[in-house]
């Protein structure tokens, strides 16, 4: 930590009195009073955006303070640059980190801070219904209903990028689709079939998660955390407590920990068989997918003894879990185990035995590495790409940083190799959780303590799709700022890059071998 | 006369009957595959019957295209019915048999769904209607090129003596025709829209072709289009029957001989139904781009009968 704070300051020329460490391994480095652009375009040359934030009224500062959380290859720590406003107006970072551009438009909904050199300042989460002084993320805006626009003039709605030539026509597909899934637009440009560009528009089902936790205790934001996405529950459960847990000082007890791992592991293995199931269906060969329907449903019994929620639900809890898992159920789970890599190894044979599949799946949708960084593409995605990056080895929580994890990285991007990718992980999935159930699980509480203390700080964990951050900030006992953001809300600009060139009925495909949550995106 | 009107009015009330018991049958084949139970078989009779009552709703950009669609559709499917005995083969009568109109009956079923598909104006409707007429651009010269070699094989361009010579002698002193049966039964699987070609159980919008072009249809219209549909496999099925193993055919009519003859097609339809469903189980759709190499082997066979054809004759 030391030696990344005096190579920071040297990097960035800062004095040493504007960074601090945090609670949970990050530095938080304050830029008032030096040049921002500067900064920024020094930092683009090495470190990667995680997530750009906003907080109104942060620790005393009047006003709105922007948060630019970075990663550095080879660095545990994540740093938080702070930049604190004095009007409604801000630079925009997007020319030099293109992730940013979302996150600028979403603070530019929640907060009505502009952006003043953007190169697109479109409204992103707020849709045309919503009035344009509507600014949810205010602290003066009391959540409650509101009157939204009934008529929308032509010159209101949304602008999609626009395309013209000869034989190009647009394919508006969604946000209602054909089959029982969620709700997103998906604007085709095509000349006959190939694509040659999609733009994605999401929202259409935001929940207002980070106002509806403001005001809560920590305690009653746990099932907040939980229903950000159906799929994720223990990761996103995992990183608010995490946070929360590093804010208070609490530890969490060993036994804790190592079940946690068990779930967070289940979770991965579940989400998993599901999308690979979900690319042999789109491919057509319900025979093949079958199998792994089969293996996911099979866990998902075995999460239902584990902790009574198939889904994983209301166990991971701050402090520790909810209650104690019986003795019983961890048996029938490791004796289950034994038998699901032969399983799984059979519906793989069958999947790669036909060349059907193969020939399908083979040079789909490839994401290019060269997108991975600028982008933040990240989970089994940038891994499939050539991209060296997990969580769990990157910024380990709990005890990841005791666990022989190994990264599957493959280098040519495509839907094959994202399937090979999540089958490698299974594996190892089903090894860490074998290897901590044969060691034994250490006797003992599963329960510290929930006594809450103020402060903030980051929980990082990487969730099936990848990287998910939460940023909590506690005020008076109280959740004052929550701020969330999820594999899938980076991911999904990976579909747009990756579509182009291939054909529309490959789209489905190219989709599902992401499998980006809805949910997850339209907090 | 009397003795047409008979095998008119028989034919197609068969017909009418078992198509969609064989439409259930692929799909309960499948099920079994993947480890599910499936549908009840008579699944296809509750959704055709259950469509037929329901509302019809226009798309109200649509024409009188596609208003006129599901009946031109059932009509075009009936007439070709009347080329297929599935009970016994009729005295001859002119133009019914003759088997290049028996495509264009197919084919002009066809394009007016394909017209339907453009005709309400949605994204998918014409997608699908611009797939089907790629495609067909491809397998119809494959189709043209089968049935040509059927017509050399038997010399006759009428169906009905071609399954007069072919009842009359067995296929091991005919090999080309099994060389054909697999090309007509590619022709089977690429015609009723099945994997690999499309996939009918989908519902994913962007890669259907067939479903596509019926999307914007409801009520009774989609209930004929449906049993148009199934009605139009049990004639390729027929077809391929026929000349396979046409045993069972009656050459006369009769109350016995009919009986018998129903009683055989069932039987021998529910053994390519389950074929049909286990080769669709077995493979994944190809791509789209990739389709064309599928049709050509269907041509090749066809090529390669009509070589074997010739040395026989020399």
């Amino acid at each position: 930590m030391k030696e990344f704070i005096t190579d920071i300051v040297k990097y960035l020329k800062l004095s040493d009195a504007s960074v601090r460490e945090g609670l949970n391994h990050e530095l938080y480095v304050n830029l008032a009073g030096y040049e921002f652009r500067n900064t920024m375009e020094l930092l683009s040359k090495e470190f990667s955006l995680i997530a750009v934030f906003c907080v109104q009224n942060f620790n005393g500062h009047d006003g709105f303070t922007l948060f630019y959380a970075f990663e550095q290859k080879g660095r545990y720590e994540v740093v938080v640059f702070q930049r604190p406003l004095s009007s409604f107006q801000a630079t925009s970072v997007a020319d030099l980190f293109p992730s940013a551009s979302w996150y600028e438009r979403e603070i530019n909904d929640g907060f009505g801070i502009e952006f003043t050199d953007a190169f697109d300042k479109r409204r992103l989460f707020l849709h045309e219904v919503y009035p344009p002084d509507f600014h949810p993320l205010l602290k003066a805006f009391r959540n409650h209903p509101i009157e939204t626009r009934k008529d929308i003039m032509p010159e209101q709605e949304y602008r999609f990028n626009e395309f013209a030539g000869e034989g190009v026509y647009q394919i508006p597909v969604g946000p209602v689709h054909a089959g029982i899934i969620e709700p997103g637009h998906f604007r085709f440009s095509v000349i006959g079939e190939t694509i040659f560009n999609l733009e994605i528009r999401m929202f259409y089902k935001h929940r207002g998660v980070e106002k509806l936790a403001e005001g809560k205790t920590p305690l009653e934001c746990v099932p907040v955390a939980e229903s950000i996405s159906g799929d994720e529950t223990a990761a996103n459960a995992t990183a608010f407590c995490v946070a929360v847990e590093k804010i208070s000082g609490i530890d969490v007890p060993p036994r804790a920990w190592q079940l946690r791992t068990v779930f967070l592991e289940l979770e991965r293995i579940y989400s998993h068989l599901g999308d690979m199931a979900g690319m042999i269906t789109d491919v057509a060969y319900p025979v093949g997918a079958s199998n792994f329907y089969i293996l996911r449903e099979e866990i998902l019994r075995q999460n239902s003894a584990i902790t009574g929620s198939r889904f994983l639900k209301n166990i991971v809890a701050i402090g520790g879990l909810k209650h104690d898992v019986a003795i019983g159920a961890l048996v029938g789970l490791l004796k289950y185990l034994k038998t699901f890599p032969a399983s799984l190894k059979d519906a793989l044979d069958l999947a790669y035995r036909s060349p059907w599949v193969i020939d399908r799946l083979e040079t789909t949708g490839i994401i290019e590495k060269r997108l991975i960084d600028p982008l933040h593409i990240t989970g089994p995605a940038a891994r499939a790409s050539g991209v060296d990056t997990d969580t769990r080895i990157d910024h380990p929580y709990g005890i990841y940083s005791h666990l022989p994890l190994q990264k599957h990285v493959l280098e040519k991007g495509d839907v094959m190799c994202r399937f090979a990718v999540k089958a490698a992980e299974i594996m190892d999935s089903v090894q860490i959780i074998n290897d901590l159930l044969i060691e034994g699980i250490k006797q003992g509480e599963v329960f510290a303590s929930t006594r809450v203390r103020d402060g903030y700080a980051l929980g990082v964990v990487e969730s099936p799709r990848g990287q998910t951050m939460h940023w909590v900030y506690i005020k008076n006992g109280l959740i004052d700022r929550y701020k969330v953001r999820t594999a899938s809300y980076c991911n999904w600009r990976a579909i747009e890059h990756a579509i182009q060139g291939n054909i529309v009925p490959d789209f489905p495909l190219i989709n599902k071998s992401l499998n980006l949550s809805y949910a997850g995106t339209d907090l | 006369m009397n003795s047409f009107m008979l095998y008119s009015i028989l034919n197609t009330a068969f017909v009418l009957l078992v198509s969609p018991l064989f439409i259930s049958l692929i799909k309960k084949t499948k099920a079994y595959t993947q480890g599910r139970r499936g549908p009840s078989l008579f699944q296809t009779y509750y959704l055709i019957v259950k469509l037929m009552k329901k509302e019809v709703i226009y798309s109200s950009n649509s024409s009188i295209i596609m208003r006129i669609t599901p009946y031109l559709n059932i009509t075009f499917m009936l007439a070709a019915s009347l080329f297929v005995p599935l009970l016994f083969i009729p005295a001859s009568s002119p133009g019914i048999g003759n088997i290049f109109l028996f495509l264009y009956l197919l084919v002009a079923a066809k394009f007016f769904m394909a017209l339907a598909g453009l005709d309400a104006g949605s994204t998918f409707g014409g997608m699908g209607s611009s797939r089907e007429m790629t495609l067909s651009a491809v397998i119809e010269p494959v189709v043209i090129i089968v049935f040509a070699t059927l017509a050399f094989v038997f010399r006759t361009m009428n169906m009905h003596e071609m399954f007069t010579q072919s009842l009359g002698t067995s296929i091991l002193v005919n090999p080309p025709v099994l060389l054909i049966s697999l090309s007509l039964f590619i022709i089977l699987i690429v015609e009723t829209s099945r994997i690999p070609v499309d996939n009918p159980e989908t519902h994913l919008e962007l890669t259907m072709v067939h479903e596509a072009m019926i999307l914007e249809l409801s009520g009774s219209n989609l209930a004929l289009m449906e049993l148009s549909h199934a009605i139009k496999q049990t004639l390729l099925m027929g077809l391929l029957i026929n000349i396979l193993m046409p045993w069972g055919l009656a050459r006369e009519p009769g109350l016995v001989n009919i009986g018998v003859a129903a009683a055989m097609f069932i039987m021998k339809g529910v053994i390519l139904a389950i074929i049909v469903g286990l080769f669709e189980s077995s493979v994944a759709k190809m791509r789209l781009f990739r389709l064309p190499a599928l049709f050509m082997q269907a041509f090749f066979l066809a090529f390669v009968t009509i070589l074997f054809e010739l040395l026989n004759r020399l």
